[in-house]
């Protein structure tokens, strides 16, 4: 083949511009190596094209090349150490993502001391909110006991105004084991039912009971047993038809069918 | 030369073998403008050529070692992976149903020449216009479709000899024109 003719024939632009086939390229790449004047007409045409084709620069948008960049930098950074350590210009590159990361920082530490502050608002809710669960049961509770208390001193208040009620005051006597005892017999007339109101006696031992007594014709008729309350107590016994007096002995738990005179607290004669 | 500066042709080649930053730099700010220019002739549209002009220095950045200087400077060779990247972009599926999309676009406001005309007056698409139609519509086909002289052949109904031969021709008067 005549060099000259394959010169002229189109194929060195055809080739350059990668517009010939893979087997014209292929022909092209010997004729190249085996012929310098092939070589150097390719070169005179790319130096040719390039001149022309660097004259007709368009500006690519301008934050493209940072684009660019920090991606290869990216790759770049998965890349085993092969580069030098000349690295200049890195600012441009990483300038946004610096700030953006900045930014980030500053929020999530914003972030961070803002939830800490609530987490310890919330433990002090819970702390006051346990406080006051805790008292407000108290005061309930306290409230229930009144409430009961009040029950029973309405109910005594009630039984003390009904006018059948005969009240007999027994004190202590001058022989008893504690001459300051003092308590109350309220015996309703019509009914005969009898309630004691106890203002003062000594605590008893774990194995005694105190028992009241009827005096009826002079002769002792148990009345019933009954325990110490807290405070001063009003408690129903038994219903006694007719009685001249009321006693209170301290027995044997469970009581006695007949007293025990020389552990006699308190006596009082029925009047009117 | 097409060089300035600091390097000539053999160390920016070195240097970019060498994965030196600074050469790639200087590989950018020289050469983008020119590659932008022709992926834009072949793609029409910028948002899309900035994309594909990523996608070749990311692609020089990585092939920079299989660059063989005996078969063409260095220009060439971006230029070259430039215009690939172009057609493919011209032949992905998103780009094909974006071009639906802009022709309603265009037909419906009326502006297909408004928005590619100022196009025509650079780099080898200037050239165009002096080349006789049946010579330039093959160049069209070829350079910037990037078609085949086999698929040329089909679609204009004429012999691959025929293609080959009008191609090259058109090629030599285009030379002309650059000189």
């Amino acid at each position: 083949m005549d060099v000259q003719e394959y010169i002229l024939s189109g194929i060195i632009e055809s080739y350059v511009l990668g517009l010939t086939s893979p087997e014209d390229s292929a022909e092209f790449d010997r004729m190249c190596a085996a012929h310098g004047e092939i070589r150097a007409a390719r070169n005179a045409f790319e130096l040719e094209l390039e001149e022309n084709l660097l004259r007709e620069k368009l500006e690519p948008p301008r934050e493209l090349k940072s684009r660019i960049f920090s991606e290869i930098g990216m790759e770049k950074n998965n890349q085993p150490p092969r580069i030098s350590l000349r690295t200049p210009a890195l600012v441009p590159r990483v300038g946004f993502a610096r700030y953006v990361a900045a930014a980030s920082l500053i929020l999530l530490g914003g972030s961070v001391l803002l939830n800490l502050y609530l987490l310890n608002q919330y433990k002090k809710s819970i702390a006051q909110y346990k406080d006051l669960v805790a008292s407000q049961s108290q005061v309930a509770s306290a409230n229930q006991s009144l409430q009961t208390k009040l029950g029973s001193y309405e109910n005594a208040m009630s039984l003390m105004n009904n006018p059948q009620m005969v009240k007999v005051m027994m004190p202590g006597l001058p022989t008893s084991p504690s001459p300051s005892s003092m308590a109350t017999v309220y015996w309703n007339s019509e009914s005969k039912d009898v309630y004691l109101l106890v203002t003062h006696l000594p605590k008893p031992l774990a194995d005694k009971q105190y028992q009241l007594w009827a005096i009826v014709d002079g002769k002792p008729v148990d009345a019933g047993i009954f325990d110490l309350d807290e405070g001063p107590s009003f408690v129903k016994l038994k219903t006694i038809p007719k009685a001249d007096a009321f006693a209170i002995t301290l027995e044997k738990k469970g009581g006695s069918t007949t007293p025990t005179m020389e552990a006699m607290y308190v006596m009082g004669k029925v009047t009117g | 030369m097409g060089l300035t500066g600091s390097y000539n042709e053999q160390e920016l080649i070195a240097s970019l073998k060498a994965r030196d930053d600074q050469a790639f730099y200087f590989l950018y700010d020289h050469y983008s403008g020119s590659l932008y220019s022709i992926i834009l002739q072949i793609v029409k549209r910028p948002e899309t050529a900035s994309d594909v002009l990523q996608e070749v220095f990311i692609n020089i950045w990585r092939k920079i070692e299989s660059y063989d200087p005996v078969k063409g400077r260095l220009f060439t060779w971006m230029l070259n992976i430039s215009r690939n990247a172009s057609i493919d972009m011209l032949r992905s599926k998103n780009y094909q149903n974006n071009q639906k999309n802009q022709e309603i676009t265009d037909t419906v406001y009326g502006n297909d020449q408004v928005t590619h005309t100022h196009i025509d007056s650079i780099g080898l698409t200037k050239f165009l216009v002096k080349l006789r139609p049946e010579q330039r519509v093959l160049i069209e086909l070829a350079y910037f479709k990037g078609y085949t002289h086999d698929e040329i052949a089909q679609i204009k109904d004429i012999p691959l000899g025929t293609v080959k031969t009008r191609i090259r021709n058109a090629l030599l008067q285009l030379r002309e024109f650059l000189k």
